[in-house]
């Protein structure tokens, strides 16, 4: 289009993801104060009010840690499968799937010592995430379906399993008639951190560490990346595509799946139909804008629970906390959009390499 | 059960149908550009959203139509940007759409939540016929607004069939790089089909608001947009049997909330159902099924070619020529 093209750097710009993530949080600032503008609201006051309630004392450092650790999981499934190519569209799912497994077990045990239950609620929850996503990896390992719309398909189906429960057979006798499940023993709550959060986020902050050495640093994470690269070289390196994919997209769903089980064993204090509240969705941005690296996911997820806390702070000034979502996905498609100049160039004519076609026609999925 | 509740499932199942089919129809024809856009939830909301606002402030629902219908379009063309121009992941640029707009109609939409409907498409009784029992009562006195997703739906089979931008689009959806060595205009046509689609989610939107269920909350679209992306696998990517396709999973959710009146109570008469079924378990169906039949389309795919657009999800940058 008009003469220009698009040209592949030899090499992408270093620091280019972290410069698009600043572009893309400074778009969706500038967007994000027209629109706060228009709705009668002082955006310098909206945005001042969102940083100090978010980042201005240790409890509002807290608060916005405790928020993070669901989309930080979350992200992590996303990026561990999409280190080999895979999308698991499916956490949203899996972390309702967890947070049942969790509600289940302390149904079970509401009488068990706090050093037990909290230990095999997460554990649950765990295998909740797990199950969920085993089909569609059975079915991608097995069949080559795409796990796109599989794991997608089961979201809408775990949110109705968990409206069935609070509505039915789960519903508190005591909750007035609201769609709530009976509120969870007192010791099944994750012990204190500071301020308040709770050791929640350690346990997010540690699984974290453990990928981000295994992708970087192991086989097992060398391995991923060959087998996402292609399909070819997997088969030369001796590395079975099938179990692959089946293992990498049950981890995925475990990894939800405990996001799940730390929400209802910290912040939540029962189990609700909005569970998940959009942190599997949110997960997959996350993920998409540390390039599905365990370290960025991290960094990603504390900024995008600072900009969740904010939305809810903001509300005191008449502001819609769906202001947060807005801003998440402009610093998305600004960060979309500005990442193209790390990884190309845009000249006037001339030639350049061809682009690497990236996946081999084996692993591809069929629609 | 008598006639008038059947009736009145017949009816919920064409309303329901109607907002299905426009979507899942935008949805198709991206598809077979070759770009997925799983943004349809927040198109339909951003739909919604401007429609009922026309509504209200000018009563006109048709005007409230056209209106969503370039909202939507202008909003859908995010995703073709970053997605096919500037060549981002598919996925991640649709869902991104989706979380955007549902924000966004919310936004916008917050002080419209308890402002009263005041316009609605009304229904077309169609002269005589609007008498024939059965069928008077539904589908000969439906909304225009159907009949325009019908037209739309024969439209859209004739242009991708019988016509030479049709056949450019599928070449596109198909392999781009050799549409493109042929000389057919890759990325203008994803935007445009990106843009068209999103157009008919809009319109969706607006029937939502305007007919199916009037008024607007930020829950107005309940995952239904999640449906239509289910619908153009479910129908295979066929104008038909989407059409088949919505008929059916708008008939689960016009029945989801009516089952209770199919059960047999003491002394009834007429249709009754001996036996319970759960709404919940109807509710799932649409999903349920649409992974069946991705499974199915994976097993044919292994004799046969398969019957999606082979380029979807694809990236297509010309870097040299």
């Amino acid at each position: 289009m008009f003469g220009y093209r698009f040209i592949r750097r030899e090499r992408p710009l270093p620091g280019g993801q972290v410069a698009a993530f600043a572009a893309g949080v400074l778009i969706a600032l500038l967007v994000g104060a027209v629109l706060l503008v228009a709705s009668g609201n002082d955006p310098f006051e909206a945005y001042a009010k969102m940083f100090d309630a978010s980042f201005g004392s240790w409890r509002a450092l807290s608060t916005t840690l405790t928020r993070a650790v669901p989309l930080g999981l979350a992200g992590l499934a996303v990026a561990v499968a999409g280190t080999m190519g895979l999308w698991n569209i499916g956490a949203e799912g899996q972390i309702i799937a967890g947070a049942i497994g969790a509600a289940w077990i302390a149904r079970l045990g509401p009488d068990l010592a706090g050093p037990i239950l909290i230990p095999a609620m997460l554990i649950a929850a765990i295998a909740g995430g797990a199950i969920l996503a085993l089909g569609p990896a059975l079915a991608r390992a097995r069949l080559g379906v795409n796990e796109i719309i599989t794991t997608l398909m089961l979201n809408e189906v775990a949110i109705r399993v968990v409206r069935y429960l609070v509505n039915g057979p789960w519903k508190d006798p005591e909750g007035q008639g609201f769609p709530i499940a009976p509120v969870l023993p007192e010791q099944s709550r994750l012990p204190d951190f500071f301020s308040r959060a709770n050791i929640g986020v350690l346990i997010a902050a540690f699984v974290l560490l453990i990928f981000g050495y295994y992708a970087s640093r192991s086989r097992w994470g060398y391995e991923l990346k060959i087998a996402g690269s292609s399909a070819e070289a997997a088969k030369y390196v001796g590395v079975s595509l099938k179990a692959k994919i089946l293992t990498v997209l049950v981890l995925s769903g475990a990894i939800a799946g405990l996001a799940g089980g730390i929400e209802l064993t910290g912040s939540a204090d029962r189990l609700v139909e909005g569970v998940a509240n959009g942190w599997g969705y949110a997960g997959i941005i996350v993920a998409a804008l540390a390039l599905m690296r365990p370290s960025g996911v991290a960094a990603v997820a504390v900024a995008f629970g600072a900009v969740q806390v904010g939305g809810l702070a903001i509300q005191t000034l008449g502001v819609p906390a769906a202001i947060s979502d807005i801003i998440q996905a402009l610093i998305l498609f600004g960060a979309l959009s500005a990442a193209v100049f790390s990884t190309y160039k845009l000249t006037r004519g001339g030639l350049g390499a061809a682009e690497p076609t990236g996946q081999d026609e084996d692993a591809r999925a069929t629609v | 059960m008598n006639e008038q509740t059947i009736i009145g499932l017949l009816v919920s199942v064409i309303e329901f149908g109607t907002l299905l089919y426009l979507a899942a129809l935008g949805e198709m024809i991206a598809e077979k550009s070759g770009v997925l856009n799983l943004g349809v939830e927040g198109m339909m909301a951003m739909g919604g959203v401007s429609a009922f606002w026309v509504g209200v402030e000018t009563g006109n629902p048709w005007l409230a139509l056209v209106f969503a219908a370039v909202v939507v379009a202008i909003f859908a063309s995010i995703h073709g940007v970053v997605s096919v121009a500037i060549g981002a992941d598919q996925v991640v640029s649709g869902l991104a759409l989706t979380i955007l707009g549902l924000g966004l109609a919310a936004f916008l939409g917050e002080d419209l939540v308890f402002e009263a409907p005041r316009a609605a498409f009304a229904n077309f009784e169609l002269g005589p016929l609007a008498d024939i029992p059965w069928l008077g009562e539904t589908i000969f006195s439906m909304t225009l607004v159907s009949w325009l997703a019908l037209a739309l739906g024969g439209a859209t089979w004739f242009v991708l069939n019988r016509t030479r931008a049709g056949l450019s689009l599928r070449a596109v959806g198909e392999s781009a790089a050799t549409a493109d060595a042929a000389g057919t205009p890759v990325v203008r046509i994803r935007l445009i089909a990106v843009a068209i689609g999103g157009a008919l989610a809009g319109m969706a939107g607006a029937y939502l608001t305007l007919k199916l269920a009037p008024g607007w909350s930020e829950l107005s679209t309940a995952g239904r947009g999640w449906i239509a992306v289910a619908l153009v696998i479910f129908g295979a990517w066929r104008p038909g049997r989407v059409l088949v396709g919505s008929v059916l999973f708008g008939g689960l959710l016009a029945l989801e909330p009516r089952l209770q009146t199919f059960r047999c109570q003491p002394g009834q008469e007429g249709l009754c159902l001996g036996f319970e079924i759960d709404p919940i378990i109807v509710s799932m169906l649409p999903y349920i099924l649409t992974i069946v039949v991705l499974i199915l389309i994976s097993i044919r795919a292994r004799h046969r070619p398969s019957v999606a657009p082979a380029a979807i999800g694809q990236v297509y940058r010309r870097e040299e020529r």
